[in-house]
C-alpha cells in the first residue's frame, strides 16, 4: 500500500514539471499551428545555463528560474521576430524542419562549448527527502513541482485573467476574427512563442537539478514532450496536462512494478493505443477547415 | 536531365575499374550512395505526400538488426536476408503507418521521432535478441582484401538505382498523383474518392523497403552493430537535409542532394574540425535551407533557366464537340429518394450548427438548401460527403446508410461536391486536376498509369463541356475563381456522381459564367443525376430549383415547391430578421 501510494504521489510531482514543459510546446502549437522541436533543446540549453551560474555563484539552482524564465521569454521573442516570422506562411512541415534545425544548432554549439558529458546541479538538499508517514519524497522533486505549479498557475491566471491572454486566446480559435477586433497577430505570435519558450526557462532550471543531462538529452526531452501533446490532443492545454500525468505515472509504476528501462516504451505504446481509439488524442478536436465566408 | 544522369551512371560504374586502389575515395562514395537511396526513399512519404519523416533512418537499424540477428542465427550470409529486411522494414512502416496516419497533421512526425527512440530502447533493453548495448558482430566479408569495399560500392549503387526507378515508377502512376493531390489538399482529395489513409500508409511502407534493404548490406559492410550507431538521429537529419537541399518531392532532387550533402559533411570533417562540429554545421544548413532556400537546388536552378512561360492553349482548334455526360444513373425513373437525411445533429463546443435536421432529396431532382449565413448548410454538406466528423442522426444515401463511411467511400457510391471557396490541387495543371478523382477504387488503381489516354479524353471532353478545352495544361491557380469553379464541376463529373453537392456554386463568379453553371446543371439533370445546391442567390434558386428546404439556426424551418418558399413568413423572417410566427 506503502509503495502504491509512494509510486502514485511521486508520479504526480515527476508529471507536474512535464506539464509545465509540454505547456509551452501546446501553446504555441495551438495559437500558431508551428510544432516547436527546439522546445527539448531549449530545456537543456537552460540546463546547462543553470548549472554554470550555480558553480559560480551557489545559487540555488530552481531560484535561478527567476532569471532563466524571463531570460528565455527575450531569447523567444527574439528568435520569433528573426528567424520563425519568415516560415509563418509555409507550410507546418517546414517551420517543423526550421526549429529542428534550430534544435541541432544549439546542441552543436553545446557540444562545442561545453564538451559532451553528463552533467547535474547538486544544491544542499539533493539526497534529501521528506517523510510524511511512511512515504518518502525527495525535497528536490517536491520544489521542482512547487516551481512548476507556481509558473502554470501563472500562465492561467495570464491566459484567464487578463486582456493579453484574452487576445491569445482569441487568435488561437478565430485569428481573421481577432484581427477585425484590433488585435496584432504578429504580436500575439510573438508573445505566445516567447511564453513557450519561457517554460522552458523554468522547466530547464528545475531539469538542472532533477535530471543528468548532456547536449544530446534534448532527443529524449522532445520526445517526451511531443508524446505528451500527441497523447492530449494537439493545441490543447488539457490535454497537455492530463497527458503529462499520464506519462509521469507510466514512468513511476513501471520503474516500480517493472524495470526504469521500459519506461518509455510502455508511454508510447499508451500513446499508440490511444491513438487507435483516438486518432486525434484526448482532447484533440478536429475543425472544419473550409472556410466561412 | 536523363543523357546527362545516364553519364555520370556510367562515369560511377567505371570509377572503381579506374582507379581500383583508392578506398578512402570509395567508402566516401558508397556512403553518398547509402545516403541518396535514403532520400530517395524518404521522398516518397514526405516529398510526393507531404508528410515529413524525421526519424527515416530507423528503417535502416530495423534491416540492419534483421540481417545480423538473422545471419547470426541461421548462420548465412548476411546479404541474403537483404529482401527480408526491406519486407520487416515494410511491415513496421505499415502497422505504424495505419495507426498514426489515419489524423492529419504533425502527430506522424512527432511518431517519427519517438519511433527512432524506441527502437533504440528496444535495441538495448533486449540483450536476449540483440545483444545490447554491447552490440553484435557479424561475420566479416567473403570476399579478399584486395578488392576493398568495391563490392559494396556496387551494390549501395544498384541499390540506388533501383530505389529512384521504385520512385519515378510511383510517381508516374495513379497512387503517385493521389499522393501528390494529399499533399496539396488532402481533404479535397478524401472528397474525390482518393482513400487518403490507405495511400498514406502505402506510401510510408514503400518509402521503408528500399532503406530496410539497404541496411542489411550496411550491417555486412560495418560488420558490428550497436544501438546507438544503428538507430542514429543524425543520420535521419542526413536524409532530410538531403532531400531539402536537392529539392523535395522532385524525382532527382534527393539524389542530386545526397551527394551535395555527404561530400560537404566529409569535407567539413575533413577540414572543418572534426565530426563535432558536423551537427552545428547541419543545423545551421536546416535553418538557411528552410529560410531561403525552401524548394531547393534543382527548383531553383530550373526557374533560372526556364523561359518566360508562353501560354499554350491546347486544343484550341478543337471544334465544341457535342458531348455526354456518363452517369450511373438508373434507366428508370425512380420515386424513392436518393439522399435521406433523419435528425441529423452535429455541435462545436456549445454551437449546434445543425440541429435535429431531416430532410429527402428525391431521385432526379435538382433540390435546393437555402438559409441565411451560419445556418448549417456547409456543415450539412460536410455530414452528407463525411468530412465533418461523429454526428447523432442517420444519413442514407439509395437506402444504404453511409454515415459511418469514410468521404472516399461515399465518394466512390457516387456523391461529389463541391466547395464554397473552391478547392483545386493549385500545383497540378488544369487537366490533371479533372483526371484525379478516383470513381471506385481497387489495388490495380494504384499501379495503373497516372494519365491514361481514354481518361484524358474524356477529361478534355468535360473540358470542353465547361467551355474550358483550351486551358487543360494551365496551372489550376492561374484560372479565374469562376473558372476554378467549373474546373471543380468537371472534377465532380469524373466522378460519374448520381448525387452532386453544390455549395454556392454562383457565388462570386461572373454572371456569364453562372448561366453556363446552371446549363450544366439543368443538362445534368436531364441525364438523370440529382443536385442538391446551397446557394444565396434567390432567384437563380427559385427558377433552377425543386423542391426548396430552408435551414435556419441548424433547423428546418420550411420546404415545398419554390412558389411555396416565396410566399412563407417564417422564411421571409429568417432572412429580413422580422420576428417569424
Amino acid at each position: 500500500m506503502t509503495q502504491a501510494v509512494q509510486t502514485v504521489a511521486l508520479g504526480v510531482l515527476i508529471g507536474g514539471v512535464y506539464a509545465l514543459m509540454a505547456a509551452g510546446l501546446t501553446l504555441v502549437f495551438g495559437i500558431m499551428g508551428i510544432v516547436n522541436v527546439a522546445q527539448g533543446a531549449f530545456l537543456v540549453l537552460v540546463a546547462m545555463l543553470t548549472w554554470k551560474a550555480w558553480q559560480v555563484t551557489g545559487i540555488d539552482p530552481i531560484l535561478l528560474a527567476l532569471a532563466t524564465t524571463p531570460l528565455m521569454f527575450g531569447v523567444g521573442w527574439v528568435l520569433y521576430r528573426l528567424v520563425v516570422v519568415r516560415v509563418r506562411a509555409s507550410s507546418p512541415a517546414m517551420s517543423m524542419l526550421l526549429t529542428f534545425g534550430i534544435a541541432l544548432t544549439i546542441e552543436g554549439l553545446l557540444n562545442v562549448t561545453a564538451g559532451n558529458y553528463f552533467r547535474s546541479a547538486t544544491p544542499p538538499y539533493f539526497a534529501q527527502s521528506f517523510t510524511i508517514g511512511s512515504v518518502v519524497l525527495p525535497k528536490a522533486q517536491v520544489y521542482g513541482f512547487l516551481a512548476a505549479l507556481l509558473v502554470l498557475g501563472l500562465l492561467y491566471l495570464v491566459l484567464n485573467r487578463t486582456w493579453t491572454g484574452r487576445a491569445i486566446r482569441a487568435t488561437a480559435q478565430n485569428p481573421s476574427g481577432a484581427a477585425l477586433v484590433g488585435i496584432s497577430a504578429s504580436t500575439v505570435a510573438a508573445l505566445s512563442f516567447a511564453i513557450g519558450a519561457a517554460t522552458a526557462g523554468t522547466g530547464g532550471s528545475i531539469l538542472a537539478v532533477l535530471y543528468p543531462f548532456f547536449p544530446a538529452s534534448h532527443y529524449d526531452w522532445i520526445a517526451k514532450l511531443l508524446g505528451i501533446i500527441v497523447l492530449g490532443g494537439m493545441g490543447s492545454l488539457r490535454g497537455a496536462w492530463v497527458g503529462a500525468l499520464i506519462l509521469g505515472l507510466a514512468e513511476t509504476i513501471t520503474a516500480t512494478y517493472g524495470s526504469p528501462r521500459w519506461s518509455t516504451v510502455v508511454f508510447y505504446a499508451v500513446i499508440l493505443l490511444v491513438l487507435i481509439v483516438r486518432p486525434h488524442g484526448l482532447f484533440g478536436t478536429r475543425l472544419r477547415e473550409d472556410a466561412v465566408a | 536531365m536523363r543523357w546527362g544522369a545516364a553519364v555520370v551512371l556510367a562515369a560511377l560504374v567505371a570509377f572503381p575499374f579506374v582507379v581500383p586502389d583508392a578506398t578512402y575515395e570509395h567508402t566516401v562514395m558508397l556512403l553518398a550512395f547509402l545516403v541518396a537511396i535514403q532520400a530517395i526513399s524518404w521522398n516518397i512519404i514526405s516529398g510526393f505526400a507531404g508528410y515529413i519523416s524525421l526519424g527515416h533512418s530507423v528503417f535502416l537499424g530495423i534491416g540492419a538488426y534483421t540481417a545480423g540477428i538473422l545471419s547470426v542465427e541461421w548462420d548465412v550470409n548476411p546479404l541474403v536476408l537483404a529482401p527480408l529486411s526491406g519486407v520487416v522494414a515494410v511491415v513496421v512502416a505499415l502497422f505504424v503507418g495505419s495507426v498514426v496516419l489515419r489524423a492529419k497533421g504533425p502527430a506522424f512526425v512527432i511518431i517519427t521521432i519517438a519511433m527512432l527512440l524506441s527502437f533504440q530502447v528496444l535495441a538495448v533493453n533486449l540483450p536476449a535478441v540483440t545483444n545490447g548495448s554491447d552490440g553484435i558482430t557479424l561475420e566479416l566479408p567473403t570476399w579478399g582484401r584486395d578488392v576493398g569495399n568495391i563490392p559494396f560500392y556496387f551494390m549501395f549503387l544498384g541499390l540506388m538505382v533501383l530505389a529512384f526507378g521504385f520512385s519515378a515508377w510511383i510517381r508516374r502512376t495513379k497512387f503517385g498523383t493521389g499522393l501528390v493531390a494529399i499533399r496539396e489538399d488532402e481533404g479535397k482529395a478524401a472528397a474525390i474518392g482518393i482513400p487518403t489513409t490507405l495511400y498514406k500508409s502505402l506510401a510510408y511502407a514503400a518509402s521503408a523497403f528500399f532503406v530496410g534493404v539497404a541496411g542489411a548490406v550496411y550491417a555486412y559492410f560495418l560488420t558490428f552493430l550497436n544501438p546507438l550507431g544503428a538507430f542514429n538521429i543524425l543520420s535521419s537529419v542526413t536524409i532530410v537535409l538531403a532531400a531539402l537541399v536537392g529539392g523535395k518531392g522532385t524525382l532527382w532532387g534527393p539524389v542530386v542532394g545526397a551527394f551535395v550533402v555527404s561530400f560537404a559533411g566529409e569535407a567539413a570533417t575533413v577540414y572543418g574540425g572534426g565530426s563535432q562540429s558536423r551537427l552545428l554545421v547541419f543545423g545551421l544548413a536546416l535553418v538557411v535551407i528552410v529560410l531561403f532556400l525552401p524548394d531547393g537546388l534543382l527548383p531553383a536552378v530550373r526557374r533560372l533557366f526556364a523561359k518566360r512561360h508562353e501560354v499554350e492553349h491546347t486544343d484550341h482548334t478543337a471544334a465544341r464537340r457535342p458531348v455526354t455526360i456518363v452517369t450511373r444513373a438508373p434507366a428508370e425513373p425512380r420515386t424513392d429518394p436518393l439522399l435521406e437525411v433523419r435528425n441529423a445533429r452535429k455541435a462545436f463546443g456549445g454551437l449546434t450548427a445543425v440541429d435535429g435536421v431531416s430532410l429527402t432529396v428525391p431521385t432526379g431532382s435538382v433540390t435546393a438548401l437555402i438559409g441565411p449565413n451560419g445556418s448549417g448548410k456547409t456543415t450539412l454538406f460536410n455530414l452528407v460527403t463525411g468530412t465533418g466528423g461523429a454526428h447523432t442522426g442517420e444519413i442514407r444515401f439509395d437506402g444504404e446508410r453511409i454515415d459511418g463511411l469514410a468521404p472516399w467511400a461515399r465518394a466512390h457510391r457516387g456523391i461529389g461536391r463541391t466547395f464554397q471557396l473552391t478547392r483545386l490541387f493549385k500545383g497540378m495543371t488544369v487537366l490533371e486536376n479533372v483526371v484525379a478523382p478516383l470513381a471506385a477504387f481497387s489495388p490495380a488503381v494504384l499501379a495503373s498509369g497516372a494519365v491514361t489516354g481514354h481518361e484524358a479524353d474524356r477529361a478534355r471532353e468535360l473540358l470542353d463541356l465547361v467551355g474550358l478545352g483550351r486551358f487543360g495544361a494551365e496551372p489550376a491557380g492561374s484560372l479565374s475563381y469562376g473558372q476554378q469553379k467549373l474546373v471543380e464541376l468537371a472534377q465532380v463529373m469524373v466522378l460519374q456522381p448520381r448525387l452532386v453537392l453544390l455549395d454556392e456554386p454562383a457565388g462570386g463568379v461572373h454572371p456569364d459564367l453562372v448561366d453556363r453553371i446552371t446549363g450544366i446543371v439543368r443538362a445534368g439533370a436531364e441525364q438523370g443525376i440529382t443536385f442538391l445546391v446551397v446557394e444565396h442567390d434567390i432567384p437563380l434558386v427559385l427558377d433552377l430549383c425543386d423542391p426548396v428546404f430552408v435551414l435556419d439556426r441548424g433547423k428546418v424551418i420550411a420546404s415545398g415547391p419554390p412558389g411555396a418558399i416565396r410566399e412563407d413568413p417564417a422564411v421571409l423572417g429568417a432572412y429580413l430578421g422580422e420576428v417569424s410566427g
